[in-house]
């Protein structure tokens, strides 16, 4: 019998809950929030009041309108060809009878650029396209090549972007795989005809979501074109960057980044349309076994094998490059090995690397805890309070780094809430940033869990408390670990949001990677990135360790909630 | 296990309210007013959506009412929440701990009341003993069958003694026979530890089998309460006749009524029957007659039809009679070899008279 529209369910009278809530609340309210007002008020004014005045003086000024639309082109284009190379990646990996071995290389280059720091592709792309390049030159002999510009930023950054869609794509055509498919040739299709009539618009609204995921990418994507993009291709990002940091221009900043704000929210938008909409690709998925390599003539077949191998080779050259170019004196003219660019992040990197590793390890337990609690929250209510916390929690999420970054600038300058300069409000803003990935899977994972489980601990008199780290976290572990994984992960590696908020007191190793691109030493930097590398690899291994040791045995086969 | 003291559950005027998609209130649960005596065990019974799973979550304090009082002993649990009501609770889908392991299951209810180690270790042995699964404490609920799971959701119920046990349809995962088996097993516990308890169920059978008093619902109101003889042989409504039990239920008009019988228009005949109360001529009446009362005949007078329908149950034969515009189901026990009955034959009916019951339309 249906009880789920309960008129009054004692649970949500707790008096613990109502608690959680309303901290919730005011955390989200003063760090997601508060400091968008703030920005708001900002671009929004001047002395006299309210005024479209600066808005309106950015959008005729041709460098910034320049700079606006180059941004959306950008993103489309690096949105195109990441979604067609994820999706060619996943259908290879999914679809073509792939040997486990090579599936498993696959899985694992894919990662490398999802947990790289910015500017790595960049600095394997000017060591390998520059004027001394080693492809550009070494390999054809061109001289004075041309690495900035559109071809170098569009390149890098769908390589950068393309994982995104692979990881969205890969359990859909999957899922389609097996018996729909099945279903289709049995019905007369041919190998073509099937991809064309079944997989292709099973897939569409993933596509789209993944071509949504990568156009936000690349529209916040601040690293990249602030090394490959060179003069004659200024993006949003950058240029709001350049106006605060080099014109110490706080509002014009604020203005400019505001005008990502419009295809951003637009993304946003969309995509959660979308998200609503795949469900029955899921739902119809879940029965088919995988399909067994039919999906795909012999000849397709090795030419997609070829495209991935090409791909992932050059990948995996590009970080080869990045380790070289970190163990010799100076990439290009003095190849002799050394340790001296190690020997330079261990003494005065060392502060650079003990607040970063400090910052990332304070806000992984917090941005996982709150991950957990929030999705609890979100799964486990209804009405406008759901709705409202569901949206509230994914805002500085969905926002372009830039804003977040630009808006914390300027709300915790001042009293009441000073918080520039301290460890804190880079924290804060990793937490709110990054932990949606938590907040996503444990709602996902709640709900596979059914709510009678938590009702027998009540039954069984357990208290709020009680059931939700006796019995529901237990059960929601692996979204706590995806949250932990996540926040540090972007701790490690972040930049665009929080070059605005280090300080003398506190700085990050993706700072001083930038620092060390404008001065042009390479070495250090590349020696920077391979340890920010290591150090995830490292702690996102512990993580799964830890994820495989607290998680009982029986999850593994137990199906949550409908034992049966 | 001891008997525990027992004590008995009250509702009065319990109402429950939800809120629909369309942003109204439908009421799910009506007015009822109910007394659990104690150390029985009480079945609320019904079709889908009749209220008898919020009742009975309402008891477990899952839901609140919208309106009444709800007592457990003398002990108002209105606003109690769920925990604290001392309450065993045993679900359609057994909701075990999937990372906790039997014993560990089992002995939940006992850490939330921090019995002491040694007397959880004997607590969970003797409750595993008495459902058959001592050797089973180190099992995780996946690499159980339904039925095993159901006995370790039912042994983690019983071994906090709680002061009422509730069932929500616990029976209804498990395949027919392993069904039969467990109502009994549920029904032996239910007797040995003497606890109070409400039984959901929407199976007539199931409930007549194992139930000391069945309240049948029906809209969110009990159409009914008594014992299965009590409710099958002597119905208050024409839903309790069809929902317990098949019944023929015939629209009648009576037309004279006097000295203890009605003499009624039914389905174009006139019959003649006992009648405890007097009933004003012209007033619309259901009959109604169990088809194992009917029997068949030779189609030379009173009521005939033709069969449309013959189903072969070994111990019995159920036949459908086309009688005018009304369909007859007749229920022959104990059927002889070699009977000739088929469909398309035309037959005669006939029942006694003392197997005819006058229910309001």
């Amino acid at each position: 019998m249906a009880v789920a529209a309960s008129a009054r369910a004692p649970a949500q009278r707790d008096p613990l809950r109502t608690i959680v809530v309303v901290a919730l609340w005011f955390v989200l309210g003063l760090f997601v929030l508060y400091p968008l007002a703030c920005l708001l008020v900002r671009a929004f004014s001047d002395d006299a009041g309210f005024t479209f005045g600066p808005i309106v003086g950015a959008l005729g000024n041709p460098t910034h309108l320049r700079a606006l639309r180059n941004s959306i082109v950008l993103a489309t284009l690096v949105g195109i060809f990441g979604t067609a190379a994820g999706f060619l990646f996943a259908f290879t990996v999914e679809r073509t009878g792939m040997g486990r071995g090579l599936r498993r290389m696959i899985d694992l280059v894919i990662l490398l650029p999802l947990i790289s720091p910015p500017f790595t592709t960049s600095i394997g792309f000017v060591f390998s396209f520059g004027p001394r390049g080693l492809i550009t030159h070494g390999l054809f002999g061109m001289q004075n090549a041309q690495v900035y510009g559109w071809t170098s930023t569009l390149t890098a950054e769908a390589l950068t972007y393309f994982p995104l869609a692979f990881l969205a794509l890969r359990p859909l055509i999957a899922a389609i795989g097996g018996d729909l498919e099945e279903a289709a040739f049995s019905l007369g299709g041919s190998r073509w005809q099937v991809f064309r009539t079944v997989t292709l618009p099973l897939t569409l609204p993933g596509i789209g979501n993944a071509f949504l995921l990568i156009f936000a990418a690349s529209l916040a994507d601040f690293a990249t074109p602030l090394i490959l993009a060179g003069n004659n291709l200024p993006v949003l990002p950058t240029d709001a960057y350049l106006q605060i940091t080099g014109m110490f221009d706080l509002k014009g900043g604020a203005v400019l980044s505001l005008l990502l704000l419009v295809p951003a929210g637009l993304v946003f938008f969309a995509q959660r349309y979308l998200v609503e909409r795949r469900s029955y690709v899921t739902i119809t998925g879940k029965i088919g076994g995988r399909a067994q390599g039919a999906a795909a003539a012999a000849w397709v077949r090795w030419m997609l094998w070829a495209i991935c191998a090409a791909v992932t080779a050059f990948i995996l050259y590009l970080y080869a490059l990045l380790v070289y170019t970190s163990v010799v004196v100076a990439f290009g003219a003095n190849e002799s090995l050394t340790l001296a660019n190690y020997q330079v992040i261990f003494t005065e990197g060392i502060p650079a690397i003990k607040d970063t590793l400090i910052i990332a390890l304070v806000a992984m337990p917090l941005g996982g805890l709150y991950g957990v609690i929030v999705g609890y929250l979100i799964a486990r209510s209804r009405g406008l309070g759901r709705h409202m916390l569901e949206i509230v929690s994914m805002i500085n999420y969905a926002l372009p780094g830039t804003i977040v970054g630009i808006a914390y600038l300027i709300a915790f300058n001042d009293t009441p809430f000073a918080l520039t300069g301290t460890a804190t409000i880079i924290i804060a803003c990793y937490i709110f940033r990054y932990s949606p990935t938590g907040i996503r899977t444990t709602v996902a994972l709640l709900q596979q869990v059914d709510r009678s489980i938590e009702e027998a601990s009540f039954s069984l008199g357990a208290g709020t408390l009680r059931t939700f780290y006796g019995v529901t976290l237990p059960l929601i572990m692996p979204a706590f670990f995806a949250g932990l994984g996540t926040v540090f992960i972007r701790a490690m590696t972040a930049i665009s949001a929080t070059i605005f908020l280090v300080s003398i007191n506190w700085t990050l190793i993706t700072v001083r990677i930038l620092e060390n691109m404008t001065e042009v030493a390479l070495g250090p930097a590349a020696a920077f990135s391979v340890f920010v590398i290591v150090v995830v690899l490292l702690v996102t291994s512990l993580l799964n360790v830890a994820l495989r040791r607290m998680t009982a045995p029986s999850l593994h086969v137990a199906r949550l909630g409908t034992a049966s | 296990m001891s008997a525990a003291s027992s004590v008995g559950i009250t509702l009065q005027s319990v109402s429950a309210a939800f809120r629909s998609p369309e942003g109204g209130e439908v009421a799910a649960v009506r007015d009822v007013d109910l007394a659990v005596r104690p150390g029985e065990l009480l079945t609320l019974l019904g079709p889908s959506g009749c209220g008898k799973t919020t009742t009975l979550r309402m008891i477990a304090g899952f839901q609140e009412p919208s309106g009444g009082t709800i007592l457990i002993g003398e002990r108002d649990v209105t606003r109690i929440p769920a925990n604290k009501r001392d309450i065993g609770f045993v679900f359609q889908s057994y909701a075990l701990f999937p990372h906790l392991n039997v014993f560990d299951n089992v002995a939940y209810g006992l850490r939330m009341r921090r019995t002491a180690a040694d007397a959880i270790q004997s607590a969970v042995a003797e409750v595993l003993a008495l459902v058959g699964l001592s050797a089973f404490e180190r099992r995780f609920p996946g690499e159980l069958s339904g039925g095993q799971q159901q006995r370790v959701a039912l042994a983690r119920a019983i071994v906090i003694r709680p002061r009422v046990l509730l069932f929500d349809e616990p029976l209804s995962n498990l395949d027919a026979k392993l069904r039969v088996d467990m109502r009994t097993e549920i029904q032996r516990l239910q007797h040995t530890l003497g606890i109070t308890t409400v039984y959901v169920t929407h199976d007539q059978e199931e409930a007549m089998a194992i139930s000391d008093r069945i309240a049948v619902m029906n809209d969110g109101r009990i159409a009914q309460l008594g014992g299965a003889e009590e409710l099958y042989r002597r119905p208050a409504s024409s839903f309790v006749a069809s929902f317990l039990g098949r019944a023929n239920l015939l629209p009648a008009t009576v037309r004279e009524c006097g000295g203890g019988s009605v003499v009624l228009d039914v389905a174009g005949t006139t019959l003649r029957v006992a009648a405890a109360t007097p009933y004003p001529a012209g007033a619309t009446l259901n009959v109604m007659i169990r088809p194992e009362r009917v029997s068949l005949r030779s189609p030379d007078a009173g009521l005939t039809g033709e069969i449309v329908r013959r189903t072969y149950l070994g111990e019995k034969v159920e036949y459908a009679v086309q009688i005018g515009s009304t369909l007859w189901h007749v229920v022959r026990a104990d059927p002889p070899e070699g009977e000739t009955l088929a469909p398309g034959q035309r037959v005669g009916i006939a029942f006694p008279c003392d197997g005819v019951q006058l229910l309001p339309r």
